[in-house]
């Protein structure tokens, strides 16, 4: 990693946010040839989402739109150290999503068919199946099981620290701590931002400001979908290897693993009061440790390290906002990402292409940023969250 | 000998790594392996260096209890056939494999074991690696599989006042408000109050009969502007206790931080107030011979160490430290001249501990900074300034900043001198502080030499966030909470 430097006075493109988001698109670019790539990002390194999430890489969902885009995103995470030059750790070690409910079953039934019709790779664990993929689970609590081998985890330090890496070498200027104060239109179309009294000139800019992302679209004058929500997750001491897979129970909006250095981490969420800080509460570590209790009891007398919480973007459907601003010539988005982290080298590489070549990808095509006010959301009824407002 | 005389003469027997050893009633476990001479009894994740009872560092006091990992030896009483067990040794305590891992050389596992492009993911070797990788770092096995955990109920405490420690400003406090007619809680984390100054011969403060005194719970948490507080008992079959008040008086005192100095995490170093307690409630001396370095309150500490029958060989300020020398315990300490010894005691540097008052206070949306007036008031000793970490000067011997996960003043320094001094970057880069202390006291080492290190003043070097639990709270203790805390609507 290289120390500040000072800012240019212009840029081919700014990239607003140095998050995993900002970054693997910064990479994907110089990857098209682009050069004279300017990110900037108001906190510190990892400080944001990017640092924060509980690192799964789920390669599969229950709609076709999330699925098609998920698991190419899980095939270049598998070929991603070898691009980057540096180890980002992806762990193939397969993703289990475990319902407890019978309607649960059910849902999982048809993600399944949605998985054939994709061509993904993908199983209903038997009774012993389960028991050979996660023997410290509470099996008696469990409807149904299926489980995504291809699937698995990224620590995001490592992550984080292999696109920095990689982009820094490729000449991408990086800067933390730098926020954008304005953005500037001209003739209709974007003309650069400020930091504070210093302007810097560009004609393409892409907001990739995780939470940010609302107050960012105000600075520009557009309209966004999505408001800011707070998750909280928390981190076990370590121990030996006890969890294998990356585990959602789906039925408590649990999400966990056991990372490469023995805690398990993890998070659920809980109906509560929306929350715009980064202070962690109370319900959401007690109902995470009521989850791992009754679901693997071995756990129990596990002490918890740390708990925190972090700020994702959510948009209506809890999809993806991906691709160009229609209001805006020059502006582009990525954002409502609460599966950002894994789905990071696709929308990267996806969004590169779009600007550089105006060409939009298929699976990418759904999670356009205008599709709420042509009233085509996508329906995903497989992910760990939910809007309770 | 290292058990003094006024010693509790009924003898319990326990095992030690299948040895039995003799304790005595009333010791902790870790009290009475030290008075075994048993100083080892941990080894640090990456490179097995060993630790020992010292009072700051957590890790070196974590084993295996009855088939229970990562059980605190110092707050465990010694029962009878109680089974005490070494982790992370590989495949068992005698025959230990694992200790080969202090041949790798440091640069390899910089910044934890994952740093590492020995073999990247992608490849076929990669899972076999991170298999490795885990167990190695995992230290400790898992528990036996043994069904069910009752879940301990958490309970509500609420007052007019409530008082966070029970030392000599804690009870006058809580004794105060309890004469104004209002309604008093006075927690502590010890089994009665005031210890430490009794530890020193004084009597401890009388207590207003309508304070209601809670031992044995550490309050570990400070949610909702400080509006509730958390805190648990050490023993993970009780509940925890949820807290709230409207005024909340924090009397939490400090504590002695270890000097950035080498060999500072040798078995046999031991902070002063830790070294007090164990020989005045526990009879038990540090080492048999006994050098004590301090800020101020040295020459107080040796002289009680002294009365209570401990050998001490020299007192000496804590900024003439320049280290401390042995390979696998303490041997001696250097200053300008050599004193051979088995034990460092460190009275200081004496720094308070931020963690309720920073969470009481934070607030943000890209870090979280002490933004708004606490409304917990802290009195006594917490509220004097802290005081400053000395920072031995750069030298060959290996000087350990966080012990837990091996981190070096070497690694810390080769960041600072590549322009890198946010507290939070290098915690990301080195791991430092995210064992089993969560950052205490490591993360006032690291802040102490890296403005040292880079001229920058401390106030400039914000610590990385302070967050709760800190493992003072089990799974089961928190699942406990569910219907205790409501969430807020």
């Amino acid at each position: 990693m290289t120390a500040a430097h000072a800012l240019p006075s212009q840029a081919s493109i700014i990239i607003v946010g140095a998050g995993i988001q900002g970054l693997s698109l910064a990479f994907n670019l110089t990857e098209l040839g682009v050069r004279d790539i300017l990110v900037l990002d108001a906190g510190y390194w990892q400080g944001g989402a990017s640092g924060r999430n509980g690192t799964l890489i789920r390669g599969a969902f229950s709609s076709p739109e999330w699925t098609r885009f998920f698991a190419h995103s899980c095939h270049l995470w598998q070929g991603l150290s070898k691009r980057l030059g540096e180890n980002v750790m992806y762990s193939r070690r397969g993703y289990t999503m475990v319902g407890e409910r019978s309607s649960t079953a059910a849902m999982l039934d048809r993600t399944l068919q949605v998985h054939r019709e994709c061509g993904i790779n993908s199983s209903l664990l038997t009774a012993t199946g389960l028991r050979e993929v996660l023997p410290a689970l509470a099996h008696e609590r469990v409807s149904a099981a299926v489980h995504l081998p291809d699937s698995g985890v990224a620590p995001h330090h490592a992550a984080m620290y292999a696109y920095r890496q990689a982009c820094e070498a490729r000449g991408v200027k990086i800067f933390y701590r730098t926020e954008v104060t304005a953005i500037d239109q001209s003739a209709g179309r974007i003309s650069g931002v400020r930091v504070g009294e210093q302007r810097i000139a560009t004609d393409t800019l892409v907001l990739a400001g995780g939470a940010e992302s609302n107050r960012l679209a105000q600075l520009a004058g557009v309209p966004l979908d999505g408001y800011p929500m707070r998750l909280e997750a928390m981190a076990l001491e370590p121990m030996r290897p006890l969890i294998g897979p990356a585990v959602a129970l789906l039925d408590r909006l649990c999400y966990m693993h056991q990372t490469a250095r023995g805690e398990v981490v993890g998070g659920a969420e809980v109906a509560e009061r929306a929350q715009h800080t980064l202070n962690a509460d109370v319900p959401v570590m007690a109902a995470t440790a009521k989850a791992y209790l009754e679901m693997f009891p071995q756990l129990g007398r596990a002490r918890i390290l740390r708990q925190w919480a972090g700020l994702v973007h959510i948009s209506k459907d809890f999809g993806p906002l991906l691709g160009a601003h229609q209001q805006l010539p020059g502006l582009f988005i990525s954002a409502g990402w609460c599966y950002g982290h894994a789905g990071a080298p696709a929308a990267g590489e996806l969004l590169a292409k779009a600007i550089v070549s105006g060409e939009v990808d298929e699976r990418m095509r759904p999670f356009a940023v205008d599709r709420f006010e042509r009233n085509q959301p996508v329906v995903e009824p497989g992910i760990v969250l939910s809007h309770f407002e | 000998m290292i058990r003094l005389a006024h010693a509790n003469p009924q003898v319990l027997e326990f095992f030690w790594n299948g040895r039995r050893v003799q304790g005595r009633q009333g010791e902790s476990l870790a009290t009475a392996l030290l008075a075994n001479g048993i100083r080892t009894l941990a080894w640090t994740r990456k490179s097995h260096r060993p630790l020992g009872y010292s009072g700051s560092y957590v890790a070196g006091v974590l084993a295996r209890v009855n088939g229970v990992p990562n059980v605190r030896l110092d707050l465990l009483p010694v029962t009878a056939g109680a089974k005490v067990d070494m982790q992370n040794c590989w495949p068992t305590p005698a025959l230990d494999v694992l200790r080969l891992s202090r041949l790798i050389p440091a640069s390899w596992i910089q910044g934890g074991f994952e740093h590492t492009n020995l073999v990247p993911s992608g490849s076929a070797l990669f899972q076999r690696w991170e298999a490795l990788l885990a167990f190695l770092a995992g230290s400790a096995k898992p528990p036996e599989r043994i069904g069910q955990i009752a879940v301990p109920m958490a309970r509500r405490l609420s007052a007019d006042v409530l008082v966070i420690g029970a030392g000599p400003s804690g009870c006058g406090a809580a004794n105060r408000a309890a004469a104004a007619g209002r309604s008093v809680v006075l927690v502590t984390r010890g089994h009665g109050v005031a210890r430490y100054a009794q530890s020193f011969g004084t009597p401890g403060p009388q207590l207003d009969e309508r304070v209601q005194l809670v031992t044995g719970v550490e309050v570990f948490g400070a949610y909702r502007e400080g509006e509730l507080l958390l805190g648990a008992p050490h023993d993970a079959t009780l509940g925890a206790v949820a807290l709230e008040a409207d005024e909340i008086i924090l009397a939490t005192g400090r504590r002695a931080c270890p000097p950035v100095v080498p060999g500072i995490w040798l078995p046999g170093v031991m902070d002063a107030r830790t070294a007090l307690l164990m020989a005045h409630e526990q009879a038990v001396a540090p080492g048999v011979r006994v050098v004590v370095v301090g800020t101020g309150d040295e020459h107080a500490v040796a002289a009680r160490l002294t009365e209570l029958g401990v050998n001490v060989v020299a007192v000496r300020p804590v900024a003439q430290l320049h280290r401390v020398e042995g390979r696998h315990r303490v041997k001696a300490a250097r200053f300008a001249d050599r004193v051979a010894c088995d034990a460092v005691v460190h009275a200081g540097p004496w720094l308070a501990d931020a963690s309720l008052s920073f969470q009481s206070r934070a607030d943000g949306l890209l870090q979280l900074r002490e933004v708004r007036d606490s409304r917990l008031h802290t009195v006594g000793s917490a509220a004097l300034a802290d005081e400053p970490l000395p920072v031995a000067t750069a030298s060959r011997h290996a000087a350990l900043l966080c012990p837990c996960f091996d981190v070096s003043c070497h690694e810390v320094q080769a960041l600072v001198e590549q322009g890198i001094t946010d507290l939070e970057v290098i915690k990301r880069l080195t791991s430092c502080g995210m064992g089993p202390c969560q950052g205490q006291p490591c993360w006032d080492s690291l802040r102490a030499l890296v403005s040292a290190r880079s001229g920058l003043a401390l106030s400039a070097l914000p610590r990385p966030t302070l967050r709760p639990p800190r493992r003072a709270l089990s799974v089961a203790q928190a699942a406990g909470l569910v219907d205790c805390v409501e969430p807020l609507q």
